[in-house]
């Protein structure tokens, strides 16, 4: 972990999400003296819970123009500076007979005019490119959406902040802001780990915490009117469709169908919930029923495929009036100077907006950061490719797991050790993950547990969840008795973790396969015997 | 084809029966899907390990009285008895074990955890009471590289309890040429390289090399002997001190051992094994199974006297839940759900005890299937597939299997 050598800084930015670390990146590349702070592991909030789709705009060209063309211009960037992040599926917008036909002209209307390719596809045409779409559709719209994998894009923005001189602290969350009559000077550290509190300081704190960002600015006493709208999804055990599938309609619940690697997500569904549930979601069985009954729509098979699990994120969107479902709030960027806006100098909120947009939103925030410093240093996040995303090398990978880390890791995957028989030992067979890319992980990527080894290298996320990858990888993680205690408890937690996304889909082979988990986990290892420690981190799940 | 009897289901609990009615001179037929649990085992067989509370229990015969009603121990007319029967079944077969079930011993998990069970398979290295290690100083001698034997996690476990561990590892090179696919370092492919290239005596070699003296145990994992004992004995006794082997992750050797010497076992005396099949279909007559069709035996139907269900829980598809019901697939038998549907059959934290786990099939007092409510007279059900026990809780799983399957082949034979 990075230490804090000195405790003033140019700009401290709160949440590891995709902004924050975005925010980071481009406060760094433009020569400041950065802290990024975050409670748990990057990606835990809204980033890490969402369909990984990365959006044409296509979905808000009827209804929000200006996101819309955001979302495009940025789809265009990502796929050249974040390529190893980016898979490009393309996407259809189906019309089912259900569904009013007509809307379809002002749908390819309102994307061209945001400048998103829109292409009507006659319906046959359409089953050929998708196989996997429901054949009773009636039109058909191509759009370039693609899928994205949010933990990866993540820990690449971190990963380059750092380069340019970012510290970073995990595991430390803001427990109070510091302020010095009407400035914000920095904030109070909690060490999530320890519990140690330390102060830091800064000439501008960035609260960019997600929905969580309303808490932070509580704590500075200025209010946000944040508005929590729960989404859910559910991830599939295998990949049904090969493009991103949505309904040509006005967007509504469960109508988004994402490939994302080996598996395909159905999403979301949209509901209020009171902030103090955001660390605690979960799935309800209503919300289960209607997402797959709804997925089966613009993909018959999903009533057929194994539901791998559940998982449920929060859009942190700014409430502007009663809409009691958060769909017509605009997902646009909300740069909130509190400075002008409330009198507190040095203090600047970053929300709304949507993973799609994070690069934007940091580069806004970048910008009235510089202003405040008085900085001129024009923005080049949207050129520069992130680590893992150089030109490639020509490379020889022979095996499976070589081929998997560079699939995930990019051009980085050359600082993972291989060719000896320790390092190449395969800790997840569904992935491909060697021992190798594990202690990478660990000495590289700000790994503390296997949850956060799970969102770097996807060590348990295939169709076994975990099932003895999990074990494997902790003993590899731990390095004395005191630690494999800790490895113990986090193997634990792991398995838990693990069943609380299989628990709301607990029907057929899943119900099989939690089974077998607890008879090798619990019958044969006795691990919930051996931890002594069963703390139930939600905000984990 | 007509046998005497028709057990539907491979693995502990229909080779036991099958083992039982055939050395009692039935003509006996067994239909098995293909792998069993017994590839997730420890080497050990637990009868009754913990209370529900999850306390230990040292004198198993003696807990029987605390179980619930609807445990299926309550079913059988003489634990003790048929517990003392099992073992020597399995002796028989060629699997000699220690321990008996009136006074549980401890079995080594691989990760350092002990166990309560009832019987060992000879070789496995067990603690005979958890407070008194029976060692001061052990070897914990790996393969290289090998994943599933997660060393550092044992010892931290014994060394908990106040043994002295040393870890080290050895390899030949044979191996190293199984390490060059990754995903070829498991136990069971471990064991056919060191039994197909006889490296036996290098292994020892090795060991006896690294380890030096001064140890009064050397643990090895569980990865020899898959076809029987012979090789796993032979290699403990070239070691110059005492040696025992600890449980691997899956799959497991012993386990594979145990169903490979059983089902040789069944074989030998006469039984047909129908591998690879599955009971699709039965033929019922006024409560009476008439004859099972299989998905292999196309049109055939399979007729018996007698038919015993073993077909196991959830994990061995002997058990099905779908969205909104739990059913048992083969022939439709009533299957005792609790009440309970699946917003309340799985629980958000999964040390809790899940009430999944104790669904199962219904049966009457003499272990019998019932269908739309009534008992159906010459089908029994046996093992896991049977309700009213959580036998990852209870560690009940292999006394279930074994003293069921014991009991049934027994109300068959009177």
């Amino acid at each position: 972990m990075t230490t804090v050598n000195n405790n003033h800084y140019d700009v401290i930015v709160i949440g590891g999400g995709i902004t924050g670390a975005g925010t980071a990146r481009d406060c760094a590349m433009r020569g400041l003296k950065v802290l990024l702070v975050e409670r748990h592991d990057f990606s835990t909030g809204a980033t890490g819970r969402n369909h990984g789709l990365m959006h044409s705009g296509a979905r808000y060209a009827v209804t929000d123009h200006e996101s819309a063309k955001e979302c495009i211009q940025e789809n265009m960037i990502l796929r050249k500076i974040a390529r190893h992040c980016v898979e490009e599926t393309d996407g259809l917008f189906i019309t089912l007979p259900e569904d009013d036909l007509n809307f379809q002209a002002t749908f390819v209307q309102k994307c061209t005019e945001a400048g998103i390719s829109a292409e009507i596809i006659d319906p046959k045409q359409a089953i050929i490119m998708e196989p996997s779409v429901n054949p009773e559709l009636i039109g058909a719209v191509k759009v370039p959406d693609a899928s994205i994998d949010p933990f990866r894009l993540t820990m690449a923005n971190v990963l380059d902040a750092q380069l340019h001189g970012a510290e970073v602290l995990v595991y430390h969350e803001v427990v109070d802001v510091i302020i010095e009559q009407d400035r914000m000077v920095g904030v109070k550290l909690r060490n999530n780990h320890n519990g140690e509190e330390l102060d830091v300081y800064a000439t501008v704190t960035v609260n960019a915490a997600g929905i969580w960002g309303a808490l932070i600015a509580q704590m500075a006493g200025v209010k946000i009117n944040m508005f929590p709208a729960k989404g859910s999804l559910l991830i599939f055990g295998h990949r049904v469709n090969n493009m991103v599938i949505n309904r040509c309609r006005k967007p509504a619940n469960a109508d988004i169908l994402v490939p994302d690697d080996a598996v395909c997500v159905i999403g979301t569904t949209s509901v209020r919930i009171p902030i103090e549930e955001c660390d605690d979601m979960r799935v309800t069985p209503e919300e289960v029923e209607e997402l797959l009954a709804e997925g089966m729509k613009l993909a018959p098979s999903l009533g057929s495929t194994r539901i791998l699990r559940g998982y449920a994120g929060v859009r942190p969107l700014v409430a502007s009036d009663d809409d009691p479902s958060g769909r017509s709030i605009s997902r646009g960027i909300v740069t909130l100077d509190h400075e002008k806006r409330d009198g507190l100098a040095g203090f600047i909120t970053i929300t709304g907006g949507k993973m799609m947009t994070y690069r934007l939103m940091a580069e806004e925030v970048t910008d009235l950061v510089c202003q405040k410093l008085n900085i001129s240093k024009n923005c080049d996040t949207a050129t520069t490719p992130l680590p893992g995303s150089e030109p490639k090398e020509e490379t020889k990978r022979f095996s499976f797991s070589q081929k998997a880390a560079e699939g995930r890791h990019g051009t980085l995957d050359k600082e993972i050790e291989s060719g000896d028989a320790a390092s190449d030992a395969l800790v997840c067979e569904c992935e491909g993950v060697s021992v190798g890319e594990v202690r990478y992980a660990v000495t590289k990527l700000h790994v503390h547990n296997l949850i956060n080894l799970r969102r770097r290298t996807r060590v348990g996320m295939g169709t076994c969840q975990g099932e003895l990858c999990a074990c494997r990888a902790a003993g590899v993680m731990c390095s004395d008795d005191k630690s494999a205690q800790k490895a113990i408890n986090d193997l634990n937690g792991f398995v838990n973790e693990r069943w609380k996304g299989m628990q709301p889909v607990a029907w057929g082979d899943n119900l099989a396969e939690a089974q077998l988990t607890a008879t090798i986990y619990q019958g044969l290892l006795g691990v919930d015997k051996l931890a002594n420690e069963r703390r139930i981190e939600y905000y984990e799940i | 084809m007509r046998f005497d009897v028709i057990i539907i289901g491979g693995g502990l609990s229909g080779l036991t029966a099958g083992i039982a009615l055939a050395e009692a001179g039935k003509d006996v037929a067994l239909v098995s899907a293909g792998q069993s649990t017994l590839h997730f085992g420890s080497g050990s067989l637990d009868l009754l390990g913990c209370d529900d509370k999850g306390n230990d229990i040292y004198k198993p015969i003696d807990a029987i009285a605390t179980l619930g009603e609807k445990h299926p121990y309550n079913k059988l007319e003489d634990v003790s008895g048929l517990a003392g029967v099992a073992k020597q079944l399995l002796e028989r077969a060629g699997i000699a074990t220690t321990g008996d079930a009136n006074v549980n011993h401890w079995r080594i998990t691989p990760i350092g955890g002990l166990m309560p069970t009832w019987l060992s398979m000879e070789g496995m290295a067990i603690v005979q009471d958890p407070d008194q290690m029976p060692w001061k100083r052990v070897a914990l001698v790996n393969i290289a590289n090998y994943l599933d034997f997660p060393t550092k996690f044992l010892a931290a476990g014994l060394r908990e309890r106040g043994v002295q561990v040393d870890v080290k590892a050895v390899t030949v090179p044979q191996l190293a040429q199984l390490r060059k696919s990754p995903t070829e370092m498991r136990s069971t492919n471990i064991a056919k390289v060191i039994e197909s290239n006889d490296i036996i005596n290098d292994i020892a070699d090795k060991i006896n090399s690294i380890t030096g003296e001064g140890y009064d145990m050397v643990l090895l994992p569980a990865v020899l002997g898959v076809a029987s004992s012979e090789n796993s004995k032979k290699l403990l006794s070239l070691i110059k001190m005492p040696a025992s082997y600890v449980a691997t992750l899956p799959p497991s050797v012993t386990g594979v051992r145990l169903q490979t010497q059983l089902r040789k076992r069944f074989n030998s005396l006469g039984g047909s094994f129908f591998p690879g099949d599955q009971v699709i279909e039965g033929v019922f007559e006024n409560n009476v199974l008439k004859g099972v069709k299989t998905a292999k035996l196309d049109g055939t139907t399979l007729e018996a006297d007698n038919f015993i269900l073993a077909t196991g829980s959830f994990m061995s598809r002997g058990l099905k839940a779908d969205y909104d019901h739990i059913y048992e697939p083969a022939l439709g038998v009533d299957v005792d759900d609790m009440g309970l549907d699946r917003k309340t059959w799985a629980k958000i934290d999964v040390n809790e005890a899940q009430p999944y786990m104790e669904m199962g099939v219904k049966t009457d007092e003499k272990l019998r299937c019932l269908r739309n409510g009534t008992a159906i007279n010459n089908l029994y059900a046996v093992g896991s597939i049977l309700s009213g026990h959580n036998s990852i809780k209870l560690l009940d799983a292999a006394g279930v299997d074994m003293l069921t399957a014991l009991q049934v082949a027994n109300n068959i034979i009177k």
